[in-house]
């Protein structure tokens, strides 16, 4: 066998090609690893904050204790300390970028030994599975991202397996504040303990904006204490105003991280809408013993992780026929059933307000005129 | 790790309890999944108390509850 030990290869007229480099080629800062994958090279999802269903870009409010930008969750053990959303603060994004997911501290909170303040996304197991974690052929993942913060110093974050018994918390610098700055944070993987591989969590990547000492966890070792950031990591809410703005994440199998795995934004949505699916539309007819319910059956456009929840979310634009004058709004979901991962057998839409009256049997119909409007289904992890 | 919700039973198409999902105080309704989380987080909240009513709005407790419980997935 014969080797070609290079640094780089150029054009015959001596301008570089690519570069090599432990594992991994540059194509003039467009890097290719050994252990990329052909396709889904990226294991997070939305992982370019682009897709947003919720809030269609809205900022979420002090109150929020959820999901943000699709598949991100902010999560406050005390509401009220974080403000955020996608672009937040429209701050410029850096290169091949267009979305951030960006918060804000109202506050200079001083948290508690249990307090934590974090931004997360929640892996499914079919998407880890061939990770081999928790076997002696673990693979070796890298996380890279990009961060923006008023703030400098340690940060902190967090992989956490389902049911939190296999902890890696790990720590990343930030050197500058108020510029966008490329992180990259390689993991040991984990050869023994749990890890799902099935259609529940697989692993969760958390992000640590503040997390008292209970939650925090020494960096670079695998725990079993359930724990959410590195212990002794900078706290966003401490300081009032503070900002944290990331986009970019990828996780990816391998010790190099490699260029973000663009991909194109229907199937960024389809990937998205396995999680929460917003139905914009829907035919069905009066209930014959609930004159006031709109019984509807319809397919998901995208087979959802598990039975989902569902939840009327400001749906003010339903159409309905035999009602005239006003139309009706929907106030709330009166039930439903016949429901699997694929559609939904039936769901009963209780209304107020209009005029007229209903007939059983009849055609009923609902549509939305505002992209945040709609029948939310839910199947987060 | 949340603020507690209550929840009460739905209606099914023909007027009886619905055994396919329970109403939650936010408006949402909640299949009985045990890979729903918003389903787990409600089994949850029920061992820590939280309100349960029929779907006339009265809470469910004691052996109703109990019996109620030991059916849920």
């Amino acid at each position: 066998m014969s080797f070609l030990n290079v640094n780089q290869v150029s054009t015959a007229a001596g301008l570089p090609s690519f570069t090599t480099s432990n594992n991994a080629i540059n194509f003039n800062g467009n890097i290719i690893g050994a252990s990329s994958s052909a396709t889904m090279k990226n294991r997070i999802i939305n992982g370019d904050m682009r897709i947003d269903q919720r809030n269609n870009g809205s900022a979420v409010g002090t109150s929020v204790n959820g999901y943000s930008v699709d598949r991100w969750q902010i999560q406050q053990s005390t509401t009220g300390k974080l403000n955020g959303g996608q672009n937040y603060n429209s701050v410029t994004t850096p290169s091949g970028f267009t979305n951030y997911l960006g918060v804000q501290s109202q506050s200079a909170y001083s948290i508690s030994s249990t307090d934590y303040y974090t931004i997360n996304q929640r892996i499914e197991g079919y998407n880890i599975a061939d990770l081999g974690w928790g076997t002696s052929s673990a693979k070796t993942v890298t996380i890279s991202f990009w961060v923006y913060s008023s703030l400098t110093g340690t940060f902190g974050g967090v992989l956490q397996n389902y049911g939190y018994s296999w902890n890696y918390p790990f720590t990343y610098t930030i050197n500058s504040s108020n510029t966008w700055q490329y992180i990259t944070v390689t993991i040991t993987p984990p050869t023994s303990g749990s890890w799902q591989t099935g259609n529940s969590q697989g692993v969760n990547v958390i992000f640590g904006l503040g997390v008292g000492s209970t939650y925090s966890g020494t960096p670079g070792i695998w725990t079993s204490s359930n724990v959410l950031s590195a212990t002794g990591a900078t706290s966003v809410v401490a300081v009032n105003n503070a900002t944290f703005y990331i986009t970019g994440v990828q996780f990816e199998v391998g010790s190099v991280a490699t260029s973000f795995d663009y991909r194109d934004y229907g199937r960024e949505l389809q990937l998205c809408q396995r999680y929460y699916y917003l139905m914009q539309s829907g035919v069905g007819r009066w209930n014959s013993t609930n004159a006031s319910a709109c019984v509807i059956s319809a397919k998901f456009d995208v087979q959802m992780r598990t039975t989902p929840t569902t939840s009327g979310m400001n749906i003010g634009y339903g159409y309905v026929e035999n009602f005239a004058g006003s139309n009706p709004t929907i106030s709330s979901i009166g039930g439903y059933g016949g429901v699997g991962v694929s559609g939904m057998g039936w769901v009963v839409l209780n209304l107020t307000g209009g005029s007229g009256s209903t007939i059983a049997g009849y055609v009923c119909e609902f549509y939305v005129l505002n992209n945040t409007y709609g029948l939310a289904w839910t199947a987060e992890l | 790790m949340s603020n507690q919700h209550t929840y009460k039973q739905a209606l099914d198409l023909k007027g009886n309890v619905n055994t396919f999902c329970v109403l939650r105080s936010d408006g949402a309704c909640l299949p009985f999944d045990k890979h729903n989380t918003d389903y787990q987080q409600f089994r949850i909240d029920l061992v820590n108390g939280a309100t349960l009513n029929d779907t006339s709005g009265n809470p469910i407790t004691g052996d109703a509850l109990t019996t109620f419980i030991s059916t849920l997935p």
